[in-house]
């Protein structure tokens, strides 16, 4: 299993250095997970003496690091560069951790393949024909190619977990509000948390500790205690649900077998009722879609950013900058959401998913009295091609049926490879209750036990 | 949707769309709006909205300026300037 140990320094010894560059230079090209790689621009901004020092890591181009860009995958933010450094950020550069690069994303998050960048395509490093997921696609691929330990993403309705999944590294959406959100451009401000994705549980758990906590320049940011304190004891009970999934049957055996396997381990795995499953998916795209046409409001084209040749007055000069600076699928998203908030349909739609939103909370509580965490599949199928063979822009979104529950729900999900099949990572996820995030490392640590997930084939890093 | 509501629609959110766009645009809302459409099965009656992933109480802070440090980056972001202005078109 790959550790945070053997990366410790690489960019703190000139040799070394060196020859991370080299295979970086190698390997990306193949891969495209970078928007910008210059592991030299940010170094001045990381301790030189932190436990991470000299660590490369990987942002995406949401989180805002100074003198990058912050293009969020979009042409409207083409050419911002930022002027300031997220606060998760700042907090592993004085852990000594240094940034390395941005990576590809999908537009503002929207989209589950990194496909709708307006910049270029991440090749899965698993078969460079599929994609790597979305909308965190750059972040996975880079750390499953080997060219970071660690990258970090923002997951709004399973943005970190589902190109983890795709790529066959560790994906973590922590509990709502325990990162920090200052520095992360907004996509929907109820549902978005930072995230990470992972070589292996150890790192995830690691750098972790040092993303969390209370930040006074994000209100909604809250300290974090480790439920461990209030729930003393190891995980017992795995909630798994039964019955048919609708998912492809790769992922339907790894469900069973992952569950055989915990039995193994020793987990009294029991079945849990969550009634509310099917409305997951609306419920999140209406809500996510209403917070983003609020948030999106502020691209104009006059402060930054993509700003059209010619327009006749400032009302026009917004118009063109919009239209001719957002791609489709960000349109489609701002017109949904849009219309749900519009007086006369909000009833309809925006309220009905808010307070649907509460029975789905109330839905894992009753679960959680049940299991002390949760076993779900990640994504109905693998990772798809490209094309005619793939999944279309809706059937991608009615695919997030089991990502989109922990952020309606607020609750931390971890996911993690569970199986190789057809060639391909499958990833599983574990969902705890708020603050549980150490529960779900315990697990996926244990289960490490009895699969030890490989690397990307032609991937394998330099220094595991 | 009729046609009528997305036009009143994009033109809420400020985007203009072309004839060939707008008739895509035009299938891939009303497909969402029907999967939206399964949230009616549910019976509301009695459920508080959730507004916010962890319920927390109101926070408030002190009222004080704060000095930001990267005003002149900022300011170098902007597509078109004039000193410490940018320049926009006329507003008639």
């Amino acid at each position: 299993m790959s550790s945070l140990s053997s990366w410790i320094g690489v960019l703190s010894d000139p040799v070394k250095t060196k020859t991370y560059i080299s295979h970086v230079k190698k390997v990306e090209p193949e891969i495209g997970a970078f928007l910008e790689f210059d592991p030299e621009r940010a170094r001045q901004d990381s301790l030189e003496h932190g436990p991470l020092h000299g660590v490369p890591f990987a942002v995406k181009d949401i989180l805002a690091v100074k003198g990058f860009s912050l293009t969020c995958g979009s042409r409207i933010l083409s050419g911002l560069v930022s002027p300031y450094t997220a606060t998760v950020v700042e907090k592993l550069q004085q852990a000594g951790a240094v940034v390395v690069g941005k990576t590809n994303m999908d537009e503002f998050g929207m989209g589950s393949s990194t496909d709708t960048s307006a910049y270029k395509r991440t090749n899965n490093p698993w078969d460079t024909d599929r994609v790597a997921g979305g909308s965190s696609g750059g972040s996975a691929a880079s750390v499953a190619a080997g060219m970071v330990p660690f990258a970090l993403g923002s997951d709004t309705g399973g943005s970190v977990r589902q190109p983890a999944a795709f790529c066959g590294v560790y994906g973590l959406k922590p509990t709502y509000g325990v990162v920090s959100r200052y520095g992360l451009v907004a996509y929907a401000s109820s549902l978005d948390v930072v995230g990470l994705c992972a070589a292996s549980v150890g790192i995830a758990e690691e750098v972790f500790a040092f993303m969390r906590g209370y930040d006074e320049r994000d209100n909604t940011s809250v300290e974090y205690t480790a439920s461990s304190e209030n729930l003393p004891g190891a995980v017992r009970r795995i909630g798994v649900v039964s019955g048919s999934l609708g998912v492809e049957p790769a992922v339907e055996k790894t469900y069973r077998q992952t569950q055989e396997a915990l039995r193994t381990l020793g987990y009294e795995v029991v079945p849990v009722e969550l009634t509310m499953m099917e409305y997951y998916a609306p419920v999140y795209y209406t809500i996510a879609t209403a917070e983003a046409s609020a948030n999106l409001a502020r691209y104009t084209g006059i402060r930054y950013g993509y700003r059209p040749e010619f327009a006749e007055n400032p009302e026009e000069l917004v118009r063109k900058a919009r239209s001719e600076g957002f791609g489709e699928e960000v349109k489609l998203r701002i017109l949904l959401g849009t219309y749900v908030l519009r007086s006369g349909f909000q009833d309809q739609y925006y309220q009905r998913a808010q307070r649907i939103r509460t029975a789905i909370r109330r839905d894992f509580d009753q679960a959680f009295q049940k299991a002390d965490v949760i076993l779900f599949p990640v994504f109905p199928t693998q990772a798809f091609k490209r094309g005619g063979d793939g999944l279309d822009a809706f059937q991608q979104k009615v695919a997030d049926r089991f990502t989109t529950a922990a952020n309606l729900a607020g609750i931390p999900a971890l996911s993690f490879p569970a199986a190789v099949e057809n060639g391909l990572p499958v990833g599983m996820q574990l969902m705890a209750p708020p603050f549980g995030e150490d529960l779900l490392f315990q697990v996926a640590r244990k289960f490490t036990d009895v699969f030890s997930p490989p690397q990307a084939p032609h991937y394998i890093s330099l220094w595991s | 949707m009729n046609p009528e509501e997305l036009r009143i629609t994009a033109a809420l959110a400020y985007l203009d769309l072309g004839e060939e766009e707008y008739e895509e645009l035009m299938r891939a809302v009303d497909q969402m709006l029907e999967y939206f459409s399964k949230m009616m099965e549910v019976d509301i009656e009695g459920l508080p909205p959730t507004t916010h992933a962890m319920v927390r109480e109101n926070r408030t802070r002190a009222d004080q300026t704060v000095p930001f440090s990267g005003i002149e980056a900022l300011l170098e972001n902007a597509p078109e300037r004039e000193d410490r202005f940018i320049v926009i078109p006329n507003i008639l």
